[in-house]
């Protein structure tokens, strides 16, 4: 069952096409990533589902029969940067989004020790750190324990301990049965914590499916596929004798080398060997897995949109 | 709405800017203007010279029943474009803070928001006229000779009030479409002060009436300057018809204000 569907959405900001005609809709309990480069149109698809912008075509739909009022207050939303007021306490600001939720406030001890901000609680919003701020945003989607959760880039100014307690609560919030939309620019970030992936660039979606699914859809295997960054002293050399090398999918130059894309069953041993017994000597010889990055990559392209 | 406004005022409560200001409205204007009073009756009392004129100035005088009410009024409209800064501000800073689109996203309709500002005028508007009525009882029991005709001419208080919800009316439409504070408030005190006065100005020097139906003018000349003598009033409309113009000038302010802000994309 979908929780949400988007349909056709479009939004225009003048001659721009922030979004083109997206349609996707997404499974319930699932982990749900939006992923695309800076400027993508994730924070606008997001604002529109919350009602904060308004379509120029299409239309989205929460599962149920309530209105999208209604229905935003049992779902947990943190879009873009924490918005709270500045002269009041933490506590106070999450009473204020209780309030507005429809919620009492007994919630709010209890979230403010999950993002572990409680003994700062009483503390003024424009005295905490950035990353504060953050965790105070992540409490108040938590007020009333909502099913739904929709994050936009969660991580943001959070050092890296706090980056990965968010992650897990993310993954525990799912465990629980939650349904959790994400938007985020960092691969990394969706690959560890999502079961789905919308990926948008420019406003157009690219593609849509399980993690596994997305991985699949190109032309190779990427699932057991092996990315390998190798280099040498003459890196067109290296090249040609690679071509020889049975069984690689493809080579791709870049910067620093090149990088070659193989079945799992050829080994980082094999290469180094091949090479050497062709008179070439690597520099540098580095296995990743092939992720979703490349598949992102390959996706959407290298270049910034900036 | 009492709900909406019980939200607003976990806003405010603690907010020090508010305080500062709303609470210069509620000392200023009734010590300004029992001041006022108090000099204006002393140097009155003090010229025993010409005891005739001296009856007809006390009669006739601003601080004194049934003139009372009208002083009271007018000397609260003075004072009162500090509320009409303060709203602004209240609107303004949650564009600034981002905290209208939260309000919206943790569940409010675009209509609760505006609700909620407009529960807060209304606030502004009863606490405001109380404090007129209550000066005007005060000033006039103080310094009237006699309270026969006390509640004569306790109509201005009503007309405060229309006056109060039009000020703060065009002051949610400005802070609505202006967004940022500081222009805000600029325009807004460009408008009560400057435009609509020339405007005016303008009209009547054309021997118009025209003039008196200017957005703020409407109200501003159902409570003009009570000092001012009445051979110089130059207003022949009836206040009926003012009246009739604000309660207009108000409904489309509201119309735009809804019609703008359901549709809007809420940006920063």
């Amino acid at each position: 069952m979908a929780i949400l569907s988007i349909n056709n959405l479009s939004k225009n900001y003048k001659s721009i096409k922030a979004l083109d005609n997206v349609s996707f809709a997404v499974p319930a309990k699932t982990v749900f990533g939006i992923l695309g480069p800076n400027g993508s149109g994730k924070t606008t698809l997001l604002g529109i589902v919350m009602d904060i912008l308004k379509v120029s075509g299409g239309s989205y739909k929460w599962a149920g029969d309530l209105s999208t009022d209604q229905m935003r207050k049992k779902i947990g939303t943190l879009l873009e940067t924490p918005n709270f007021y500045h002269y009041l306490s933490g506590e106070d600001n999450l009473k204020i989004a209780a309030r507005i939720k429809g919620r009492g406030e007994a919630d709010i001890p209890k979230v403010l020790q999950t993002v572990n901000l409680y003994e700062r609680r009483k503390s003024k919003f424009n005295t905490y750190s950035l990353g504060m701020k953050q965790r105070l945003a992540i409490a108040s989607t938590l007020l009333g324990d909502p099913d739904i959760l929709v994050f936009d880039e969660p991580t943001n100014g959070l050092d890296p301990a706090g980056i990965a307690e968010i992650r897990d609560l993310i993954k525990d919030l799912n465990r629980q049965g939650k349904t959790i939309i994400m938007a985020s620019h960092i691969l990394d970030e969706v690959e560890k914590v999502c079961t789905h992936v919308a990926i948008i660039q420019r406003g157009v979606l690219k593609t849509v499916g399980s993690v596994a699914e997305v991985l699949n859809t190109s032309g190779t295997n990427i699932l057991n596929s092996v990315l390998i960054e190798i280099s040498a002293a003459n890196n067109d050399q290296l090249k040609t004798v690679l071509q020889q090398l049975s069984g690689l999918e493809t080579i791709t130059e870049t910067e620093n080398g090149l990088e070659i894309i193989c079945p799992e069953n050829i080994t980082a041993e094999q290469v180094n060997r091949f090479c050497f017994d062709q008179g070439i000597v690597l520099s540098k010889l580095n296995v990743k897995r092939k992720s979703l990055e490349t598949r992102f990559l390959e996706i959407t392209g290298k270049q910034s949109d900036r | 709405m009492f709900d909406l406004f019980k939200i607003e005022w976990l806003k405010i409560r603690t907010y020090r800017t508010f305080w500062v200001l709303f609470a210069g409205f509620l000392v200023f204007f009734p010590v300004g203007f029992y001041l006022m009073a108090y000099k204006y009756m002393e140097q009155i009392g003090n010229a025993k010279t010409l005891e005739e004129t001296l009856l007809k100035k006390l009669l006739d005088a601003p601080f004194v029943f049934p003139k009372a009410w009208h002083a009271a009024a007018w000397t609260g409209g003075i004072f009162f474009v500090i509320i009409g800064m303060l709203f602004i501000l209240l609107i303004t800073n949650e564009v600034q803070y981002r905290t209208h689109r939260q309000n919206i996203i943790d569940g409010w309709s675009r209509m609760d928001f505006l609700k909620a500002k407009f529960s807060i005028l209304v606030f502004f508007v009863a606490v405001s006229t109380l404090l007129v009525f209550i000066m005007g009882l005060i000033v006039g029991s103080v310094f009237s000779p006699s309270t026969a005709k006390i509640f004569e001419g306790v109509q201005y208080v009503g007309y405060f009030a229309l006056m109060a919800t039009l000020y703060l009316m065009l002051a949610f439409l400005v802070a609505i479409l202006i967004k940022r504070t500081g222009l805000s408030i600029i325009i807004y005190f460009a408008i009560v002060c400057i435009v609509d006065n020339i405007l005016w100005l303008i009209f009547t020097l054309k021997e118009t009436q025209v003039g008196y139906y200017m957005p703020l003018e409407v109200v501003d000349s159902l409570v003009p300057n009570p000092f001012k003598p009445k051979v110089l009033e130059k207003r022949t409309v009836e206040d009926y018809t003012l009246i009739i113009a604000a309660a207009t000038y108000i409904a489309a302010y509201v119309y735009i204000i809804i019609s703008y802000f359901r549709k809007t994309d809420l940006k920063t």
